[in-house]
């Protein structure tokens, strides 16, 4: 019993996508319904905020996660995703050419599936640390949202420069999430770049070959495009763009709220405190464990449904919650200072501190003096 | 036939010099993986195969790499037999190179 309520938890995110799809087909009010989804989730995640659980193991420590359930169930995920572009670009379709379908319905189409397309980060984030057929999937997943390049940039960037200037996924003290969506997206893409570019150099190929990683990473999402031009042409062609924004913009969210504001000193290993653990129960289920940062950080390649509590930074609130936060910079500001007063005061080293001095209390100073 | 697929070996013997000290790792256990579990102190950092800390030469048998290392290795020391433990996996026993010695930087 133990075994299927572990395994069967982490089904929410399949689910609702389903149902996403479902309500895309049918069209009406019921195209909306990825977004009704959203804003219920982000209820239960509020309401399950104080709610925090460790991972299971059984007497002997064995996890209670069944490995090809939950690989089977993201790998699915991958012609699931599809499905839900080709709802969007059937609606389109139905808007465009047959013109059986209202304005207010297509933009419930394209809303609801940016924000669901943009789920797919949790499981190309969890293939990615799982070589061969896994690391694929992971590129096809991202692909969809036109973002293969977080597959390489993630495993040979972020994981090694997390909490430094280098990681363009480490959102640093006063950046909101606005900001960094663009400045994550584009840096991450840079370093995919060059590191093809030095791999190609290495091996004596051109940059047009076809182990060019960065750029074959851009043509996986060339089907979509196609799709989407001949469901609707220029339409088509806005409804993927916005559909990318979004989905886009969530992945980049995930890393703003997972690092903002953390430092780590030069050449030293990133440790627990170099990350914000989100692990409410609803964004634990949810996100399939992937709010537990600190943990994943350090043992990169661990299966999620083993990833637990470490007690280190902890925002105590979920993805959901913090994500209405950050929309709001302000407040977004306003709540994590007290959180990063306390990593200053108990979880920085004496060098972290410095830095903190030096970048940013100096900065604030002059400010104030001026 | 089917001979080899039915009794594939579920763990490989691994020599490591120099000191020659054998572990055991199971089978689709990275190196590094089973050397950390067999208490030794393998030079690491990230794990999940971009920092090149855990790198080490193969002298004999075969592993299966998990991912390109021309990424982080240079592709002569690849072609030289060096590896990245953390994303190795043995397909024989193996004998291998590496410095137990070091000190964190």
């Amino acid at each position: 019993m133990k075994k299927l309520y572990v395994n069967v938890r982490y089904l929410i995110v399949p689910v609702m996508t389903v149902t996403t799809i479902i309500g895309l087909f049918i069209g009406g009010i019921y195209a909306w319904i990825g977004v009704f989804l959203f804003g219920i989730n982000t209820i239960l995640d509020t309401l399950t905020k104080d709610i925090h659980l460790k991972a299971d193991f059984d007497e002997d420590g064995n996890s209670y996660g069944i490995k090809i359930f939950q690989y089977s169930v993201m790998y699915l995920m991958l012609p699931i995703f599809i499905i839900l572009q080709l709802a969007l670009a059937n609606n389109l379709y139905k808007f465009i050419y047959l013109e059986v379908l209202e304005i207010s319905e297509l933009v419930g189409s394209i809303l609801s599936c940016g924000l669901w397309a943009g789920l797919g980060i949790i499981y190309g984030h969890e293939l990615s640390h799982n070589k061969r057929e896994g690391f694929n999937v992971s590129r096809a997943i991202m692909a969809l949202s036109g973002a293969s390049h977080f597959t390489y940039a993630h495993v040979y960037n972020h994981h090694l420069d997390l909490g430094h200037e280098d990681d363009p996924a480490t959102a640093p003290r006063g950046r909101n999430v606005y900001a960094h969506a663009w400045l994550s997206h584009a840096g991450q893409s840079k370093f995919s770049y060059d590191l093809e570019n030095a791999k190609l150099k290495k091996l004596n190929k051109s940059f047009f070959s076809l182990q060019n990683k960065w750029l074959l990473g851009y043509l996986y999402s060339l089907p979509s495009i196609i799709l989407f031009v001949w469901s609707g042409g220029l339409v088509g062609v806005i409804a993927l763009f916005i559909v990318w924004v979004i989905s886009n913009f969530l992945l980049e969210a995930l890393n703003f709220m997972g690092h903002y504001g953390l430092i780590r000193e030069t050449g030293k290993p990133v440790e627990h405190r170099h990350s914000w653990d989100n692990d409410n129960l609803f964004t634990s289920w949810f996100f399939i464990e992937i709010g537990r940062q600190c943990d994943h950080h350090v043992r990169g390649e661990t299966y999620f449904w083993e990833l637990d509590d470490v007690k280190g930074p902890n925002y105590g609130i979920g993805y959901f919650s913090l994500f209405v936060l950050a929309l709001i910079p302000s407040l977004f500001r306003k709540f994590t200072q007290k959180h990063l007063d306390n990593w200053d005061q108990n979880y920085a080293t004496g060098a972290e501190k410095e830095i903190v001095n030096k970048y940013y209390v100096n900065e604030l100073l002059q400010k104030a003096s001026k | 036939m089917f001979k080899n697929f039915f009794n594939k070996k579920k763990s490989f013997a691994v020599n490591i010099f120099p000191g020659d000290q054998e572990i055991s790792i199971s089978r689709g256990e990275t190196l590094l993986a089973g050397a950390l579990r067999s208490g030794l102190a393998w030079p690491h950092k990230c794990q999940v195969g971009s920092c090149g800390r855990c790198r080490c030469k193969i002298l004999e048998g075969k592993i299966r790499p998990e991912i390109d290392f021309n990424y982080v290795l240079d592709p002569v020391d690849v072609a030289s037999g060096f590896v990245l433990a953390c994303q190795s996996t043995a397909k024989t026993d193996i004998k291998v190179s590496v410095d137990l010695t070091h000190k964190r930087k």
